[in-house]
């Protein structure tokens, strides 16, 4: 934390210009998994992405611009995903568009060498596929779409991906060529295939009826990760984890700018005429989605990062199940830890765990490691059993509330008489319903618990906590007392609203949750657990 | 969020506006009740006090290395001789010394071997007025009453103005009736109330690595007290510490230790942390501020849990102990007692379609497999189990925590010395398992005249035994250091149950094993077994884990014969080096033994 007063002025202002986007922004970011769609055009009715690649620039939290490479869109794609959300694709972006396709989709996907004429030829890999190539330049690993410098005045510099989407799952794809570049400036992105059999019955916390209840969309891809009962899921998201060395951006932007100052260039070579170091490598920032925290909690296409689209800010019940995709893009491990419970390995690289039998076989794990190139999908899910309190502060004298049931013991439209779909409790762990957490409580909560509260004037409150231990803006109103703690309206977690349990999902190599060696930073982001009350809104 | 941490920062002062308000003041305090609605006769409640603070510790080149560090606060007999320092509440609810405050000079630094407390450091009567003279008016709220038969501390329902005749029939449960108020009994004078002299005596400067083991039983509830006592080699800084419990299901926020998402405790004050033991397993803890430089300076711990499954009486079948859960009738709604509550204990334990169940049933069903502490049907000794497996594979005879850390010098340098970390070069020389490298594994511990460590016997003063390690301070006096050593013995025949985790901040690491095959059981604090039951555990010579991961592994001494001698070491070479020494490192030494103490991890 001390680091952070050893800024220089320019990180300073821009410090506050964070807290002030926070202001505005931070109590409506969500995610889901943005992504374009590619229509029917292609090959048996297929969906067709034109892509590109392309320069840019990453915005970063230091307030530093750092010039990038990315995957972008040469025209408005088919169409974006998830529907009810907005979207844009621009002409080059870090991650790359997200591919959203359907398992058994012929996907096309052209590619257009937009690359400064320095950096020589590029491509697409797409792992996992049979990918089948047309027109580009041979190269070693595939297929590649020349620079334009090698055809000035003519379009050589396109070259043509069309694979089978086999198999539904979450998908990288990345350069081909120059890797230790030009993954490392920012060509990766991934494909997420849709499964065309999900389980017929997907619907494990009440689905609709709940959802509508509480005026929120579905913003699901789909209903379940595969073609397989057990991966059903209420929310997704998609965690791309990347690292940058800045000393490579800033070498790769003197050469680009140096060979433009001449004209038109003369770089012929297929493997571009660029002299970076890529060793010894120093990760400077950490990067989710292409972001740092905290840029990666603002929304989804904020104007502020142009080229970097998603965010990173995954938000759900209590009960629900929530899918997380995670892509190692970079070139280094990740321990990625996930606060607040255990997660369920469903899949790795599209392949699904499972037993003879069709059930999950992945192990449960609380820290996800990133491999680069190498996916895993996971289920996440927080109901607060076991913690033998209630966290919705039920109990008080005159409590009306209601808790029945269902055959796991919580409180759902399959308790008899069933939860109202609209309970601000709905999926409680019974349990611990009316079970008292503080001795004698400063508000209107059941007393009697095992504990006593610290005192407000010896602890330091975080911009999350929403200013009780309880969870839902109704439990906090009530158990705040007369002596509201400060912050009480935090505007990143309001009480009068959200009122949500906060987890930090971080990478655990710690020092990699910092920007340019200032902490906080990095790759880092927050899970908001969210009571029923709170309609999560993740379509910005 | 960098601006949030600019604001975090803000906020004591608006603290200290608040407090003109009138708050009432708790500051230092410990937190351990006699009973509580879960556990009505007292069993089941753990409790332990840890400080948070700063130290040394001693490096097997020899260097003096600067902590920001975890110490203990009770248990410190326990931690001596290498045990959990979580104590039952009848033994952290005790006070040391005939004025509560024992001596505080004899708390200084190194708990020698004859020192034999483990209570709570500091904690003593709460001598505050009582409020029983006629006609006083008082509020709802806890009161003591310090004389007589009814000594002890109560509870009012409501507010009240005393009377002149009041029951004193002695400290029974609502045997105190004062007027119309009927005041409910809490338990003795001993209330949480601390003198913050022992504490400081005890907790400034003595920042162990590991952080004082933390070890509970399924189903515990655990009050885990953090006292700030301070840096005190860095008074320009004003930290907070928490405690995150790494792993645990189903965390609430407030209690999850970021402090980004709940309170942090100052310095000079207390906060204290509960927590039901719902799933065994190898978990660890943590400080969550800036954990960049909380980690790296020595702020991480181990913390297990053990098994219900351990307490299955012999001859009780272990599939049908465990099966219990997943047969029971309904439980009831709208619950608001105690029994009522126990309605879904069942429900709490068993899998059902849970799909983050901890430990499905066993796919071959049941293997008549007995519960049990003592000899298994193959003549081994049984000490406890890893998982609820329900078919008894997870036994072992002797288990112990390992925790892989990284010390960078540099950076603990620069962290004693008021100046500017740098997180991007932080690279780690110190290699550590339970925060020493080679060969202080293995030792570490000098014996003094009349030591009572279990180690020492036989051995004459000034023999280098595996024990706690002690470190001088800055201020010349030698304080508890390392207490953990990782020499592994195992009986011939046994199993040896290693509860692994990695809390370096920079490094993936890797233990390799010679001589003794490895099973990796347990991975993230969660048996390997998949949602049909089967088994999924795997042998191995070498696991890895990244920072933030733990996995169960037992080493198998089936066939060995005592008197071996091997290894278990780092096979990423250049981290067998203590800094500049090519030599040491993550490594340590594994004995085959004809029997092992299963507490006090002696070989014989």
């Amino acid at each position: 934390m001390r680091a952070m007063f050893k800024q220089s002025p320019i990180g300073r202002t821009f410090f506050t210009a964070v807290l002030a986007l926070g202001s505005l922004c931070a109590s409506v970011s969500h995610a889901a998994v943005p992504g374009i769609s590619g229509g029917n055009s292609g090959p048996n009715n297929g969906p067709v992405f034109n892509l590109q690649a392309a320069e840019m620039y990453s915005n970063q939290p230091d307030g530093r611009a750092v010039y990038s490479w990315g995957y972008g869109c040469t025209s408005a794609p088919a169409g974006f995903l998830p529907g009810g959300m907005p979207g844009n694709c621009p002409t080059a972006q870090m991650p790359g568009p997200t591919l959203i396709v359907h398992e058994g989709d012929t996907v096309t996907v052209n590619l257009t060498n937009s690359l400064p004429g320095v950096a020589g030829n590029t491509s697409i890999l797409f792992p996992g596929f049979q990918v089948v190539t047309s027109g580009g330049d041979p190269g070693g690993l595939t297929q590649e779409a020349p620079n334009a410098t090698k055809c000035p005045g003519t379009t050589c510099n396109t070259v043509t991906y069309t694979f089978t989407a086999t198999s539904p799952g979450t998908y990288a794809y990345y350069s081909g060529t120059q890797g230790a570049v030009q993954v490392e400036m920012g060509l990766y992105g991934a494909v997420v295939v849709l499964p065309t059999n999900p389980p017929a019955t997907c619907t494990p916390v009440g689905g609709d009826a709940v959802r509508n209840a509480h005026s929120e969309k579905d913003l699901r891809l789909s209903s379940a990760a595969y073609d397989v009962a057990g991966t059903c899921y209420d929310r997704e998201y998609l965690n791309q984890l990347a690292e940058m060395d800045l000393a490579i951006h800033t070498a790769v932007e003197d050469q680009v700018t140096a060979d433009k100052l001449n004209g038109t260039s003369s770089c012929q070579d297929p493997a571009g005429c660029l002299q970076v170091a890529t060793e010894p490598y120093v990760a400077t920032y950490y990067l989710i989605n292409g972001r740092s925290f905290p840029d990666d909690v603002d929304p989804a296409y904020a104007s502020q990062y142009p080229n970097q689209p998603y965010n990173a800010n995954p938000h759900a019940h209590p009960g629900e199940l929530l899918l997380l995709r995670v892509i190692g893009q970079g070139r280094m491990q990740h321990p990625f830890h996930e606060h607040g419970n255990h997660m369920r390995v469903i899949a790795r690289d599209g392949q699904p765990l499972l037993t003879q039998n069709g059930k999950l076989a992945g192990p449960l794990q609380f820290t996800t490691t990133s491999t680069p190139g190498q996916s895993v999908d996971s289920i996440f899910q927080w109901t607060g059993k076991g913690l033998n309190w209630d966290a919705f502060g039920h109990g008080y004298a005159g409590d009306q509330s209601q808790c029945v049931p269902d055959a796991n013991g919580y409180y759902t439209l399959a308790s008899n008489p069933p939860a109202p779909a609209a309970a601000i409790n709905y999926y409680e762990w019974c349990g611990d319903h009316n079970k008292a957490l503080e001795k004698y409580p400063g508000g209107q909560v059941a007393s009697g618990g095992p504990m006593t509260l610290p005192d407000p004037n010896t602890v330091v409150n975080g911009a999350w906590y929403s200013g009780t231990p309880y969870l839902g803006a109704d439990a906090a109103a009530r158990s705040v007392g007369s002596t509201p703690l400060p912050p009480y309206g935090t505007v990143a977690n309001s009480p009068a609203t959200e009122a949500g349990y906060a987890y930090m999902w971080h990478s655990h190599n710690e020092r990699e949750i910092t920007t340019a060696n200032v902490f906080p930073g990095g790759m880092m982001s927050m899970l908001l657990v969210d009571p029923r009350s709170y309609a999560i809104d993740e379509s910005n | 969020m960098i601006s949030v941490s600019r604001f975090v920062r803000l906020l004591p002062v608006v603290g200290l506006l608040l407090a003109a308000a009138g708050a009432e003041a708790q500051t230092f305090h410990v937190q351990c009740p006699s009973t509580t609605t879960t556990h009505p006769d007292g069993g089941g409640i753990k409790c332990q006090q840890v400080s948070g603070g700063d130290g040394y510790a001693s490096m097997a080149d020899g260097h003096s290395i600067y902590l920001f560090g975890f110490g203990p606060l009770s248990g410190l007999k326990d931690l001596y001789n290498g045990q959990p320092a979580t104590e039952p509440n009848t033994v952290f609810n005790t006070s040391l010394g005939s004025d509560g405050a024992g001596s505080p000079s004899s708390l200084v630094g190194m708990p020698n071997g004859s020192f034999t407390f483990n209570g709570a450091i500091g904690l003593t009567n709460d001598l505050s007025v009582e409020p029983w003279a006629a006609g006083t008016t008082y509020l709802k709220g806890q009161y003591v009453r310090t004389s007589g038969l009814s000594a002890g501390i109560y509870i009012a329902a409501q507010d009240g103005t005393s009377s002149s005749a009041k029951g004193a029939n002695g400290p029974t449960p609502n045997s105190l009736v004062d007027g119309t108020v009927t005041w409910a009994y809490q338990g003795g004078l001993l209330d949480g109330y601390v003198q913050p002299r022992p504490i400081m005596d005890v907790g400034v400067m003595n920042a162990n690595a590991p952080a004082p083991l933390i070890a509970i039983d399924e189903d515990d509830e655990l009050f885990l007290t953090l006292t700030n006592v301070g840096m005190i080699m860095r008074p320009d800084l004003f930290e907070q510490h928490t405690i995150h419990f790494h792993g645990y299901p189903n965390a609430a926020s407030f209690y999850d230790g970021v402090p980004d998402a709940s309170v942090a405790i100052s310095i000079g004050a207390s906060f204290s942390y509960y927590y039901l033991a719902p799933d065994a397993g190898t978990y660890f803890w943590h400080c969550h501020i800036s954990p960049p430089e909380h980690l790296q300076m020595g702020m991480v711990g181990q913390l297990y849990v053990r098994p219900r499954q351990n307490r299955v009486s012999s001859g009780t079948d272990l599939y049908a102990a465990v099966a219990q859960w997943e047969t029971a009738p309904a439980p009831k709604a709208n619950p608001t007692s105690p029994s009522d509550w126990a309605t879904y204990e069942p429900y709490r334990k068993r899998c059902g379609t849970d799909i983050l169940c901890s430990a499905p049933l066993p796919h071959g069903g049941d293997n008549s497999v007995k519960g049990g502490q003592g000899l298994n049907a193959g003549g081994a000794r049984v000490a406890g189990y890893a998982y609820n497996d329900g078919d008894g594979s997870t036994w072992f005879s002797v288990e112990y925590p390992i925790q892989m850390m990284g010390f960078d010098p540099n950076f603990h340098f620069v962290g004693m010395t008021f100046n500017a970390e740098d997180f991007i070069t932080m690279k780690d020389k110190y290699f550590l398992l339970n925060g020493r490298s080679y060969p202080d594994t293995v030792g570490g511990h000098a014996c003094t005249d009349g030591d009572t460590l279990p180690a020492c016997a036989g051995h004459a003063v000034n023999d280098v035994v595996p024990g706690p390690m002690e470190t001088q301070a800055a201020d010349g006096t030698s304080h508890a250091s390392q207490p953990l050593p990782t020499v592994i013995n195992i009986p011939a025949g046994g199993r040896a149950l290693l509860r692994l985790s990695n809390l370096s901040v920079s490094e993936y690491h890797t233990l390799a094993t010679m001589g003794v095959p490895m099973r990796v059981v347990g991975w993230h604090a969660r048996l390997l077994r998949d949602l049909d039951g089967n088994d999924m555990t795997y042998l191995t010579n070498s696991i890895t884990i990244g920072g933030g991961e733990s996995c169960d592994v037992i080493l198998d001494a089936a066939g060995l014969t005592a008197g071996n001698k091997f290894y278990l070491y780092t096979p990423a070479l250049d981290e067998l080096s203590n800094d500049a020494e090519n030599f040491g490192g993550m490594m340590t030494e594994v004995n085959v033994c004809t029997n092992v103490d299963p507490v006090s991890k002696a070989c014989s």
